[in-house]
């Protein structure tokens, strides 16, 4: 079961359609699971942002999570992450690899440009949801796994994902201990 | 208290109990020890390896861990070197299949953090020309992989964001630089041809008729030999290298009839857990318990 929390104000038909991208993608089972608030402490040094690594980390609720359950955090707040070798480039959320937690943002969604919140959202809950799944990004511009900063996340607004990425997040979903 | 002096030597005696290593086409793997154990009624000096993804033991004899090019994770320096390699405009990818495939399964046999980098590279400079084929598209992944793992090992961040970092290279975004430069934004590569519409119905269409459908790329996957494949790529170029027409149009008439051997991956339906999407109701609460 996938489980959503949203850590902001989002309309119950954006949710709906969130939830059944999801489950159209993976075939699990995908329900709003409450809400819930960002831990203050995970604000970045500048307060411009979220430091979507400790979102997830030290996010303090009490979800029940069964074996294979994972849960996506969804936001309305810019993200940030820590500095890589590359520097600081665009997040639009964050995964435990082969883990439990995601969390992807709304931010930027319904700009110009950009797809409308709820079909961007729902994209992006399904790219870090794939994470889970220790999907890896994909370069098919149309698949979900394609990465978010891409002219193809714009291009491409349905959810879907290619048949190598589908086909493994099947295999590791077979693999899980439910 | 045991010195290092006394500890069994292992390989050119660079590794020690504790290391982090890279296994060759593995990842990392911590060293837990150095045991005996009796193999066919042989006695063999094993190193014992504890794959750190999913905590798998591995077994190497003494004798061969240089041979099957066991190496210590790379240092920050080496990883800098990697993303001045992807960072770097590609050359022309290799066409030739049997020369590419020769190539590749050197470099990921033998374990190289760059030759790894040069498979990815390679690879994923022919997908911006075509599709890869279903075996070339899983080393693609393979190599991927490992390139994530061991830039989260040597750079201690998460592999989340190691994969960005590593696609901020590969795909950057506007404006991203590297030691000054502006690297040229990302351009799309083919998207994979789309299978039949009404393929995979999940019974959606009451309320998301006007949306579009889940359109999933239609690449033969199983038992096709590493020709009939590169073949099949070859035919795949040109039905998808124009602008693809809106999903919502059936994308069935334009392609060719899938192959008698061509699985389809029901997803939904093989799943026993299977449970339809609740979220229209109002959200429960009560079960987000807050802590203090």
């Amino acid at each position: 079961m996938i489980r959503i929390v949203t850590l902001s104000e989002f309309p119950p038909d954006v949710i709906d359609h969130v939830s059944r991208r999801i489950h159209a993608a993976y075939g699990m089972g995908c329900e709003l699971e409450g809400d819930g608030a960002i831990p203050k402490g995970a604000i970045d040094d500048e307060q411009s942002a979220y430091d979507a690594v400790k979102v997830v980390d030290e996010i303090d609720d009490d979800v029940t999570l069964y074996a294979d359950d994972k849960i996506i955090y969804l936001t309305k707040e810019p993200l940030t992450a820590p500095e890589g070798p590359m520097g600081r480039g665009p997040v639009d959320g964050y995964a435990q690899y082969g883990g439990g937690k995601a969390l992807a943002t709304a931010h930027g969604l319904g700009e110009k440009g950009m797809p409308t919140l709820e079909a961007g959202l729902a994209k992006r809950a399904a790219h870090f949801v794939g994470h889970l799944w220790d999907l890896h990004h994909c370069f098919d511009p149309r698949c979900a796994m394609h990465p978010g900063w891409s002219p193809g996340f714009a291009q491409y607004p349905e959810v879907a994902l290619c048949l190598f990425c589908r086909e493994k997040s099947e295999r590791k979903i077979k693999l899980g201990s439910t | 208290m045991a010195s290092k002096s006394q500890e069994p030597l292992i390989g050119d005696g660079s590794l020690h109990v504790g290391d982090r290593v890279v296994y060759p086409n593995q990842g990392i793997c911590r060293i837990t020890g150095v045991s005996t154990k009796q193999i066919a009624g042989q006695s063999w000096e094993v190193v014992t390896l504890s794959r750190e993804e999913d905590g798998a033991t591995v077994m190497v004899p003494r004798a061969k861990v240089m041979g099957i090019g066991l190496r210590k994770v790379a240092d920050v320096a080496a990883i800098d070197r990697v993303f001045d390699e992807l960072a770097s405009p590609s050359n022309d990818p290799q066409l030739d299949w049997k020369v590419r495939h020769r190539e590749n399964a050197d470099r990921m046999t033998g374990g190289g953090l760059f030759g790894t980098v040069e498979v990815l590279k390679g690879l994923h400079a022919l997908s911006r020309v075509r599709p890869l084929p279903p075996k070339e598209r899983e080393l693609y992944d393979n190599a991927r992989h490992l390139l994530v793992g061991e830039i989260a090992a040597a750079m201690n961040i998460p592999l989340h964001v190691a994969e960005d970092n590593l696609d901020y290279a590969l795909w950057p975004p506007p404006g991203m630089k590297r030691k000054g430069h502006v690297l040229p934004p990302a351009t799309l590569g083919p998207p994979a041809p789309l299978r039949a519409a009404g393929d995979d119905d999940l019974g959606f269409e009451e309320d998301d008729e006007a949306e579009t459908p889940a359109a999933v790329p239609a690449v033969a996957a199983g038992n096709v030999d590493e020709e009939e494949e590169e073949q099949e790529a070859e035919k795949a170029v040109p039905a998808a290298a124009p602008k693809p027409a809106p999903a919502k149009k059936p994308a069935a008439p334009a392609k060719k009839p899938a192959p008698a051997g061509k699985k389809k991956t029901p997803a939904a339906k093989t799943h026993a857990g299977k449970k339809a999407p609740t979220a229209k109701k109002k959200a429960p609460k009560a079960k987000v318990k807050r802590k203090k």
